[in-house]
């Protein structure tokens, strides 16, 4: 009884304080250079061939269903008709004050030891919160049993699992890829190198408008980049903290008002 | 302030009405309950079978509008249960004696009401088959649930709600039911004997039974408050412009109360349809307080409604503006907010008039119009708040689909089937308080 | 063997001042009526305190401490980051022991009423007394029934009920 009340006290210091998870080993960001987007899709393409995206059929695609956990937005940039189109890949932030995990119920969004922000889909009972509260619509539910189109159903990805029925899903920075370098650093001792891990879409990302790293490491290229003149964050204003960077060139003509 | 006793009636002639309404049942009633059953199944089960079965995709529900008609029926009907036990709880703790022949069919539809508010939330999930998840109990998986969640509060709070007015409901009905085990026959008088405990009616009894009222009124009353602020904040705690707003708690709990006396107005009035006798209990008095209490509750809604646009507007926050102008300057949004604020603010003015609130036809209309009208604001909150939420590549309209509406119109027909089903088997005018309504017989006036 | 009296009334005054007439004179009285006669009682008698207040008291405080509990000590037994909030958080931890109060202490206020009120109250029952049963009682008349009435006792509690304006009495033996 002594030793229960003692370990309470214990995790009570260390986790009354907000903030706590700066704490942790690793904390993955993903930085998305803008000037270099060419929105050729491949990110996507990729995530969809490496997370077992379910098809969901012409139909429902044109409703907006579509199970794309990465998607490239477009916007226009000056008066026409000297304009520029834009792209914008917007995937799950992993906000370190994510909305989405207070909503949860049942545990099946939180916080991991390395700052990701999960979805335990076993967990998962449907009450659509998380993507109600999430402010950046990247979570997507699994509206019906989806099957996959021949010849998709034999290129699975045996990593990680198929989602039913009922479920939320969304971006995890490809964290079966993660586990796998961790084991991998865990077994040889040491810590994982910067780069050794790449997301799907980083992998793939022609142009490399897409890198990948430990924040917590000061000397990792996500780092470096981070301090960049030209860094936001995606509706950094609402206290999310995403885990998302992104670069981009002010244009001189304009305000704005997320020049960093 | 002691109002005029209603010494129309006997103390026998209130068992004799109460019974004889619970066991004389024509055949027209009978045919009702029956075709509003099947429409209910039919309405209501088949559908959802249907998509529990398919899945939620059935419904209009897309990324980012995922909460839609089902949570608007379930904050809906979380109101039409408030005004019961406002009744039976505030009104008995401030003493006010017209609360005697019509709480216990607000009670009863309270506990109803609140049976419709757990099915909606079974609706609206997406894997209903694992709600036991969001109940903490120790389990093999060593799983918590999250108490940060305001759907853990929801938990809790819709639980604790449907537990006491549960409790509150039959423990007031004790007495009654100890009362009409003499006149029933058959499997009544059996069910009502062992419901009634054996009840006696010793002066010792009496004393506790006031005391544990007064106890449980006090319980109820703010748990009233908490439940539908619980509900306010499902969405107030998010950041989503439309529903992170301070206002929800107040604002919600008064329109949970304006729909909830409308409820009443209407299940009162398919009483006295029902029952014409009943119209010596149930008199145009109760009319025209109720009439009162929804022109009040009206007025204070109409405030909170311009405050909650007027904040907005004022904090000149794009997010903001962007939610205003959707709900208020779109098309379909437009409409049903004009017909919104006719049905909540404009019309029950008219209850102004004594006449309006004595007519049982006029307080029918109006209560109805409040109750479409507190339906509509719970709609122009839910989906339409998510349908402008901050980032303009995600707006999407949303449309409810054959089977939401299916099972939104089969929700009212099984309450109607539930509450018309359990008046044939429970009392629903309480005897004894009645009988208290028509004054203890005293030889000599005064006491 | 045990006699009772039963004397049934037709006007509340009129028991009353019989009631109180003949405990006075150290009967065991009970009062049974068709509604509650509290106000009236208590107006004769003063008011009488309740030992339920005790019973909703434990609950409400058992409540408490069982929310606390729950929802600091589940939080402590799991740890888990949720948005950055503290794992220990007072708010919502308050809302749950809110909710708790209230369920606790309705339901133990209700056992509080069974057991004082001594329900339920069945034959064969270790409390059941096998009491004169009055369904008028319960309906229209207002009774009192006057225990221990054995003997002689019986004429003269008659006697009194009588004057009273007794509409009925009834001698009942087991």
């Amino acid at each position: 009884m002594e030793g229960i009340l003692k370990r309470i006290a214990e995790k009570f210091r260390d986790y009354r304080v907000p903030g706590y998870y700066k704490k942790f080993d690793y904390r993955w960001t993903m930085v998305v250079d803008l000037d270099m987007c060419n929105g050729c899709g491949a990110c996507v393409v990729a995530c969809r061939a490496e997370n077992n995206s379910a098809t969901v059929g012409k139909e429902e695609c044109r409703k907006g269903r579509a199970l794309n956990w990465i998607r490239i937005e477009r916007y226009v940039e000056g008066e026409y008709p000297d304009i520029k189109v834009k792209f914008i890949p917007i995937m799950c932030q992993n906000c370190s004050s994510a909305p989405c995990e207070i909503g949860c119920p049942v545990y099946a969004t939180y916080h991991n030891q390395d700052g990701l922000n999960v979805q335990v889909y076993n967990r998962c009972v449907g009450t659509f919160t998380c993507a109600t509260y999430c402010p950046y619509d990247v979570r997507r539910f699994n509206w019906f049993t989806y099957k996959w189109d021949k010849p998709l159903d034999e290129q699975l990805n045996p990593d990680l699992t198929v989602r039913e029925m009922g479920v939320m899903e969304k971006c995890t920075f490809c964290i079966q890829r993660i586990r796998v370098a961790k084991d991998r650093a865990k077994d040889e001792k040491r810590e994982i190198k910067d780069g050794e891990v790449k997301p799907a879409c980083v992998q793939t990302c022609p142009t490399g408008a897409l890198v990948f790293g430990d924040l917590n490491d000061p000397e990792s290229s996500v780092s470096r980049m981070a301090r960049n003149p030209r860094r936001y964050r995606l509706l950094e204003e609402l206290n999310t903290d995403p885990s998302v960077i992104y670069l981009k060139r002010v244009m001189a003509e304009g305000p704005s008002e997320r020049e960093g | 302030m002691e109002e005029k006793k209603n010494n129309k009636f006997t103390y026998r002639e209130v068992n004799e009405d109460v019974i004889n309404f619970m066991t004389k049942t024509g055949p027209l009633y009978y045919i009702i309950l029956a075709v509003m059953g099947v429409s209910a199944v039919t309405l209501f089960f088949l559908p959802w079978l249907y998509q529990v079965y398919v899945g939620q995709g059935v419904t209009g529900l897309n990324v980012p509008v995922l909460w839609g008609v089902y949570l608007v029926n379930f904050v809906f009907w979380v109101g039409i249960a408030h005004a019961g036990t406002l009744i039976s709880a505030m009104l008995y703790i401030t003493k006010t004696p017209w609360r005697r022949a019509v709480a216990r069919g607000a009670e009863t539809m309270t506990l109803f009401a609140i049976v419709l508010v757990g099915l909606f939330v079974f609706t609206h999930m997406g894997r209903p088959w694992n709600l036991y998840w969001t109940i903490p109990y120790p389990n093999h998986r060593r799983l918590w649930t999250s108490f940060q969640s305001p759907l853990t509060f929801d938990v809790f709070a819709i639980s604790t709600y449907l537990t006491s007015s549960a409790i509150f409901l039959y423990f007031g009905m004790i007495p009654d039911l100890a009362s009409l085990k003499h006149h029933a026959t058959g499997w009544r008088k059996h069910l009502y004997s062992i419901l009634s405990l054996g009840w006696r009616g010793t002066d010792r009894q009496w004393h506790v039974q006031g005391r544990a009222t007064m106890f449980f009124s006090s319980f109820v009353l703010p748990l009233v408050v908490s439940v539908h602020s619980i509900v306010a904040w499902d969405f107030a705690l998010s950041i989503v412009p439309g529903y992170s707003k301070t206002i929800f708690a107040p604002y919600f709990v008064t329109g949970a109360l304006l729909s909830g006396f409308a409820g009443v107005v209407i299940m009162l009035s398919v009483l006295r349809w029902a029952c014409p006798v009943f119209k010596k209990y149930i008199t145009e008095m109760h009319y025209d307080r109720m009439g009162l209490v929804m022109l009040f509750i009206s007025l204070v809604w109409s405030y909170l409604t311009a405050m909650e646009v007027i904040t907005g507007l004022y904090a000149d926050n794009t997010f903001e503006w962007e939610h205003i102008k959707y709900k208020i300057l779109s098309t379909p949004s437009m409409q049903l907010f004009i017909l919104m604020i006719f049905s909540n603010t404009l019309l029950p003015l008219v209850l102004m008039v004594k006449k309006v609130r004595n007519c049982a036809v006029s307080m029918f209309a109006v209560s109805l119009f409040v109750l479409i009208g507190m339906w509509l604001e719970r709609y122009l909150i839910v989906p339409n708040a998510l349908s402008r939420k901050f980032l303009p590549w995600m707006w999407r309209d949303y449309c409810p689909s054959w089977v939401e509406v299916s099972i939104t119109a089969g929700a009212v027909l099984f309450f109607a089937t539930m509450f018309m089903a359990s008046i044939k088997i429970f009392p629903v005018i309480s005897i004894f308080e009645v009988k208290e309504d028509a004054g203890i017989p005293m030889e000599k006036e005064g006491h | 063997m045990r006699t009772t009296v039963l004397g049934l009334f037709k006007y509340v005054d009129r028991l009353l001042s019989a009631s109180e007439k003949l405990k006075g004179e150290g009967f065991s009285v009970t009062i049974i009526s068709p509604v509650p006669l509290v106000h009236e009682i208590e107006h004769i008698e003063g008011e009488k305190k309740s030992l339920l207040r005790y019973f909703t008291l434990f609950g409400g405080v058992l409540g408490f401490l069982f929310g606390t509990v729950l929802a600091l000590g589940t939080s402590a037994l799991y740890v888990m980051p949720r948005g950055g909030r503290p794992i220990f958080a007072a708010t919502p931890t308050l809302i749950i022991s809110y909710e708790s109060t209230i369920l606790f202490g309705v339901i133990m206020t209700l056992l509080g009423f069974f057991a004082i009120a001594g329900l339920p109250y069945f034959e064969g029952m270790p409390h059941f007394k096998g009491e004169a049963q009055c369904p008028e009682a319960e309906i229209d008349s207002f009774g009192l029934i006057i225990e221990d009435a054995g003997g002689d006792k019986w004429r003269y509690i008659e006697g009194v009920l009588k004057e009273c304006g007794a509409s009925e009495v009834r001698k009942l033996e087991d």
